[in-house]
């Protein structure tokens, strides 16, 4: 098996379009949640809070490639444009078809989904439908979108599993790699706030509800007061890439992919299940050769569900004891749900890079049902060796990567 | 409606819609080969035109013909001398 490394990363998040400004507003410990006042007018809408990402520069994208891109595919294209740019690639590279593009995300734009359904449903006419409404709200709208953008001719995929989604672009970018498949790919996830999307989760009584008023003190993982998701939108965008590859262009190595694992719990539909959740760590452990006990940090899913949270707490108990560093940047960015587990392990790779572990923001009391593992309340000088990152989503479906630093 | 309202309103369809500028709008460019446009964009060209002048011509094989923007305002100002119901 082929060794697999990281060497490119880029970033639209709720506190700006690149990398750096996700690192600062981590680091400055700030909230990018806000109160969505023109969600009030959506009735039977609970949960009036979002993280939002600004949408900038878009035009700096050709019209035509632009066309097809809803707002989610722009985030992508652009954190695929940093990511690249970053990982030193010569461009022509993208061409060969030794490089795929694996983006995920929970649906298309929803956005375009609206626009296209606001047209059609009054009068059941679909003559005002333009032409790119479908390749903006489609599955696979971010990894098509951004292949056309940037020419790339390898593998093209999605992935579309929800909060796992971005996730399991990297696990199989990371297999397709070690397989001899492909050179490099280009995964990660990307994803919308929009009120069709929190509603679905307000509907299930997931939402926080009560901080409309003080947006800032949601979301709140593994706290006490915590009272469900705050959702966030962006994009991240990792260069996975064969280690030999990238030695020989003498690639900057952010860290070795070492572990995978993804699982479905086949016990329900929406509740996290924590045997499911212990079961995928520790597969993803196996596959990467190392012990519970040697990892240094887990960036937690914990999306400040009261059932959520709670079953991943006994999970990393169960599998790692209480002497792993955790936290959960839901605090800062809210859930960017199909783009979390990219965007999330950018930071934790400059943790790694650092030697710091970043603090769940807004976890002021540990819930009494969360205790457990070892939550990093303030900022930690750690030498993080190995990282391990979740991610769990609906449909009981479960995905850990773990990084070596090299 | 007259000649210019129409010349205005087309053109103003592809700034918003195309992009460009309105100094690239002449009777005499090619919404293709000078312009840029695709088969795709001619599906939401009719879409926008269907909107600003309230007509249907999605099966209006006289669209087919269109090549230049002189064309399209020609097209369009026949529409509007049969009361923009082509169909």
């Amino acid at each position: 098996m082929k060794r697999v490394v990281i060497t490119g990363v880029g970033a639209v998040s709720p506190f700006g379009a690149d990398v750096g400004s996700l690192i600062e507003g981590i680091e400055s410990n700030r909230c990018a949640i806000k109160y969505m006042e023109a969600w009030k007018d959506y009735v039977g809408l609970n949960s009036l809070v979002a993280a939002p990402a600004e949408l900038k520069n878009e035009k700096n994208i050709p019209r035509r490639k632009r066309r097809s891109m809803g707002r989610m595919g722009i985030f992508a294209a652009q954190a695929a444009e940093q990511a690249v740019e970053d990982s030193g690639f010569d461009k022509t590279i993208l061409n060969s078809g030794r490089v795929g593009c694996i983006i995920g995300s929970t649906i298309g734009s929803p956005e375009a989904l609206m626009e296209t359904f606001e047209a059609i449903i009054p009068n059941k006419n679909i003559a005002d439908i333009t032409s790119m409404e479908f390749f903006k709200f489609v599955s696979h709208t971010a990894a098509m979108n951004v292949a056309q953008f940037l020419g790339i001719s390898g593998y093209v995929m999605a992935t579309s599993a929800a909060c796992a989604s971005s996730l399991q672009a990297l696990g199989t970018a990371f297999d397709l790699i070690r397989l001899g498949r492909q050179d490099a790919v280009l995964c990660g996830g990307t994803e919308e706030v929009h009120p069709t999307v929190t509603g679905i989760f307000d509907v299930l009584f997931a939402t926080s509800t009560k901080f409309n008023d003080r947006p800032k003190e949601s979301s709140r993982p593994f706290d006490t007061d915590r009272d469900g998701v705050v959702c966030g939108e962006g994009s991240g965008i990792i260069i996975l890439e064969e280690y030999e590859h990238a030695l020989k262009r003498n690639a900057k190595i952010y860290a070795e992919v070492i572990g995978y694992h993804t699982c479905g719990s086949g016990n329900h539909i929406s509740q996290s299940n924590k045997d499911a959740m212990a079961l995928c760590m520790t597969e993803a452990l196996n596959d990467a050769g190392i012990l519970p006990g040697q990892v240094d940090y887990i960036s937690a899913h914990a999306t400040a569900t009261k059932q959520g949270d709670v079953e991943e707490a006994l999970a990393i108990r169960e599998v790692f004891g209480d002497n792993v560093s955790v936290s959960s940047l839901k605090g800062h960015i809210g859930h960017t749900l199909g783009a979390s587990g990219a965007i999330e392990l950018i930071a934790s790779l400059n943790m790694m890079e650092k030697g710091v572990i970043y603090p769940t923001l807004n976890l002021k009391k540990i819930a009494l049902e969360c205790e457990g593992p070892a939550y990093a309340r303030d900022f930690e000088k750690k030498n993080i060796k190995f990282l391990v990152k979740n991610c769990f989503a609906f449909g009981g479906i479960n995905a850990v990567l773990v990084c070596k630093k090299i | 409606m007259n000649e210019q309202e129409i010349i205005d309103i087309v053109n103003a369809i592809f700034e918003d819609s195309f992009e460009i500028e309105k100094e690239e709008l002449h009777e005499d460019k090619n919404i293709f080969t000078d312009l840029g446009l695709d088969s795709l964009d001619i599906v939401d060209l009719v879409v926008a035109l269907q909107k600003k002048f309230n007509v249907k011509i999605r099966n209006d094989v006289r669209v087919r013909n269109i090549r230049t923007m002189g064309d399209l305002y020609n097209y369009v100002n026949l529409l509007n001398k049969e009361g923009l119901r082509p169909e």
